[in-house]
């Protein structure tokens, strides 16, 4: 029974994470799934928190995170050992990458230990002057962003490829089908080193991230501190250090393996293999008492809430996140977005809009909203346009970034409004006839002159993209959107022509010329 | 077996008749339209039917063409260029009529051939048009595969040695490859070219679209119809968009007719004339829209309706 734990707590893992992967690819068109593709974040208190903290309201489909935390006070903190998709991704890489032997024995890690404890502190003020770029750190955003964006395209990239030589086998006769559409992600790059770095760490200490990093493993970490679940020791223990050096989440004092840091344990049971049989888990009354805390020294803790209002004044006094001038008119949001100062304090980069635009209009800021926007979903239309029907980046939004707006709503919002460059548009230019912006336009926004040249109807545009998008001019489109900076829903008399003229049945009318 | 003298043939009579059976074939293929004369059962070179349901219309519309049996044979893959461009539901009349592209997917399928597909490269995001049109269930339904045009892997560079302006284009490896290839459009109004016909519609196995535009559309649409004659076309004229085309939603017309040809510029020179000129307010002209006439200068058909043996039928 007891040998069997290990394995079990490796298979479930790895279910996990493969749940998440499921759930990730299913992050995609038609959006039928009955599971919240999202049920990841939704179970992160971290991002619940701090969200509350930003957006100063409650958010209801984070709720599930505090029972996360419930689950975390009786049983200690079991998430990042046998839950946390982050965690096994790391530990599934230990294992090929690094061999125990070869780490450095004699690493001091207490200077480290309250690192992380100083990024949560960080996070938490930071969050209360509403502003967060901490998000980037959380396990479970960052799990969803690498795989989205640095490992989902190249995924697509090799499928397509493969694609041909499995057709080429099948029988003649039969007909063969598009590529997928690959996303193409410009930071992509940057967040895979993000990923690889993470996955480095491993070199110096076993779970380097969880332990010193995490924000998540931290909040996880002062609750398991008054958990209920415990470990007890009996005098049988020999001290053979057996679990001292097993325990993943170094939690066992060497000088004293009778006891352990409660906010370190990770409820594994790797312990329970003990050889003089002397350890067991028990449920006790909570009590806050452990053996050799964290250092947080009085000055460590007041220095990372200084650092963090510091930050936030930081951000809040910069040009990108002010009223000046050098505000970025390209920076489009997705539709039904919050105003943009709550925006980037509110979302958590998870990338799940960007996998499910079926577009892949939405892209991945670095820092053309400033260092408060990092990795924030911005719309490109060249890349692509913004669905006419389509709300999914408002439906699974963890943090309501992106508000959940019915099809109906969602299609009125105005993200920006395009501009007519005419001195490089086909019609205006030359003679030829074009208006492809015109034909594709899905709110009569561009109507044609009497020599069929384009003119815009702002009060109609709803910033969409699409007249950007299919633009036939090279490189950057003779039809530009710029962001209207607060988004705001058009009437529908503005776009009455837009409205659906049915009539009631086609048998019943007659031809009426 | 009867042997009387009366009967038989003299050998006058033999070398008459097979001269003429040898040359009428070489001479008809001079003149537009007679070409497949040879057919027993075919009366006309353009169909309208009216009245009736969707499929009532497609079988009497085809009924004077000799019927699906004379375009698909048994075991032979179909195309079938739908247009299913807009993300649009099927009564803003913007995308096929699901119940017409029905029939004619089992009509073929009765005709014996061996498999179907739908295609069009669509405009707005292939999955929505599919779903909002209806036209993928139905497709499925009916037994046919449909497929759209976003991946560059389903298209073969051609050369259009025909072609005026247009040199070369990647066109949809199916249509190329087919055995049968069937033009299923919607006439629409259309502010840069006025209308959206027959002709028009193939811009829909084009990969390049927008290019098009660049190059000076209305020949280009002429232009790539030389690529692959569509071998029928059977125009879904029972509801049509008359205001805020191509992509609507607009005014609506309905005409309830379905046109069947061999001929792609007979039937778009008919269906012009469902539209008002904007400025006048008369029906168009068949040679006021550009790309037909391109298209008749080309030789790809009969722009002059009165030259095109017409017959209206009507379904129930």
């Amino acid at each position: 029974m007891k040998k069997a734990i290990p394995y079990l707590r490796r298979t479930i893992q790895a279910l996990s994470f493969l749940f998440l992967l499921y759930l990730v690819i299913k992050t995609a068109f038609p959006l039928e799934i009955k599971i919240p593709v999202d049920l990841y974040l939704r179970l992160d208190p971290f991002v619940g928190i701090i969200t509350i903290l930003t957006k100063k309201e409650v958010i209801l489909r984070m709720l599930p995170a505090f029972g996360v935390l419930l689950v975390v006070f009786v049983f200690g903190n079991f998430f990042c050992g046998w839950f946390c998709p982050m965690g096994t991704t790391i530990d599934f890489f230990d294992r090929i990458l690094f061999r125990e032997k070869k780490r450095s024995k004699e690493f001091n890690d207490q200077p480290f230990r309250r690192l992380r404890y100083g990024i949560l502190i960080f996070s938490l003020v930071a969050g209360l002057m509403a502003f967060q770029v901490m998000y980037i750190l959380d396990p479970i955003s960052l799990i969803t962003r690498t795989l989205v964006i640095a490992f989902y395209p190249p995924a697509i990239f090799v499928f397509n490829n493969l694609l041909p030589q499995v057709q080429s086998f099948l029988p003649k006769n039969s007909f063969i089908a598009s590529t997928v559409p690959m996303p193409v992600f410009k930071v992509n790059l940057l967040i895979f080193l993000f990923f690889v770095i993470v996955l480095a760490l491993g070199v110096v200490k076993k779970r380097f991230w969880c332990r010193y990093l995490c924000p998540l493993g931290t909040l996880f970490s002062i609750v398991s501190r008054v958990r209920m679940l415990k470990r007890f020791v009996t005098v049988d223990c020999t001290h053979c250090l057996k679990c001292v050096k097993e325990c993943p989440a170094g939690a066992i004092p060497e000088t004293n393996p009778q006891e352990y840091r409660q906010q370190d344990c990770v409820s594994c049971f790797k312990c329970l293999e003990c050889p003089p049989k002397a350890v067991s888990f028990r449920f006790g009354l909570p009590r806050w008492r452990t053996v050799t805390g964290v250092d947080l020294s009085r000055r460590y803790v007041l220095g990372s809430l200084a650092f963090g209002v510091i930050s936030a004044l930081m951000i809040k006094a910069n040009p990108l996140q002010s009223e000046s001038g050098l505000r970025n008119n390209r920076l489009i949001r997705p539709p039904g977005s919050l105003p943009e100062e709550q925006f980037v304090s509110v979302c958590t980069g998870c990338g799940e809009c960007l996998k499910v635009c079926p577009n892949n209009a939405l892209q991945s800021t670095l820092l053309e909203a400033g260092l408060a926007g990092l990795y924030t979903p911005r719309l490109v239309p060249r890349i692509g346009y913004c669905e006419e029907f389509c709300n999914y980046c408002g439906r699974i939004c963890p943090t309501e970034a992106i508000r959940p707006l019915p099809v109906e709503e969602k299609r009125l919002y105005q993200m920006g409004v395009a501009h007519i460059d005419k001195t490089r548009c086909i019609a205006w230019d030359t003679d030829k006839i074009c208006l492809v912006c015109n034909e594709q336009c899905s709110y009569h926004a561009i109507i044609g002159d009497d020599k069929k040249r384009p003119i815009m109807k702002e009060e109609k545009c709803t910033g969409c993209g699409i007249c950007e998008n299919k633009c036939p001019v090279d490189g950057e489109a003779a039809i530009i959107v710029y962001a209207s900076g607060v988004q705001k829903k058009l009437k529908l008399e503005d776009v009455n022509n837009n409205k659906i003229e049915v009539p009631a049945s086609p048998a019943k009318k007659e031809r009426s010329s | 077996m009867d042997h009387s003298p009366s009967k038989k043939i003299t050998r006058r009579q033999f070398i008459k008749g097979a001269t003429a059976a040898a040359t009428f074939p070489l001479l008809s293929n001079k003149i537009p339209f007679y070409g497949s004369l040879a057919h027993a059962a075919e009366e006309s070179d353009l169909v309208i039917a009216k009245n009736g349901s969707a499929s009532q219309l497609l079988q009497a519309a085809m009924v004077p063409l000799g019927g699906m049996g004379r375009f698909v044979k048994k075991g032979q893959r179909v195309v079938i260029k739908a247009n299913i461009a807009w993300a649009r539901t099927p009564e803003q009349a913007c995308t096929n009529n699901p119940d017409l592209l029905s029939a004619l997917i089992k009509m073929c399928y009765d005709a014996g051939a061996k498999r179907v597909a739908v295609w069009d490269h669509t405009c707005d995001n292939y999955q929505f048009c599919f779903s909002r049109s209806g036209l993928k269930e139905t497709a499925q339904k009916a037994g046919a595969d449909i497929f759209s045009g976003h991946g560059r892997n389903v298209y073969k560079q051609v050369e259009i040695q025909k072609g005026k302006k247009l040199k070369t284009v990647e066109i949809l490896k199916d249509v190329l490859e087919s055995d049968v290839f069937i033009n299923f459009p919607i006439p629409k109004q259309h502010f840069a070219t006025e209308l959206t016909l027959g002709l028009k519609n193939l811009i829909g196995i084009v990969w390049d679209m927008e290019q098009l535009h660049r190059i000076g559309l209305h020949q280009c649409i002429a232009d790539v119809n030389t690529v692959r004659k569509p071998d029928l076309v059977v125009m879904d004229a029972i509801r049509i968009l008359t205001t805020n085309g191509p992509k609507g939603p607009g005014k609506t017309e309905d005409i309830g007719e379905v046109i069947t040809s061999t001929d792609i510029v007979a039937v778009d020179a008919y269906a012009a004339t469902f539209f008002k000129h904007p400025k006048t307010g008369k029906p168009f002209k068949p040679e006021e829209i550009q790309f037909v006439k391109n298209a008749y200068d080309l030789g790809l058909g009969q722009i002059n309706l009165s030259k095109v043996r017409m017959k209206k039928v009507t379904a129930t």
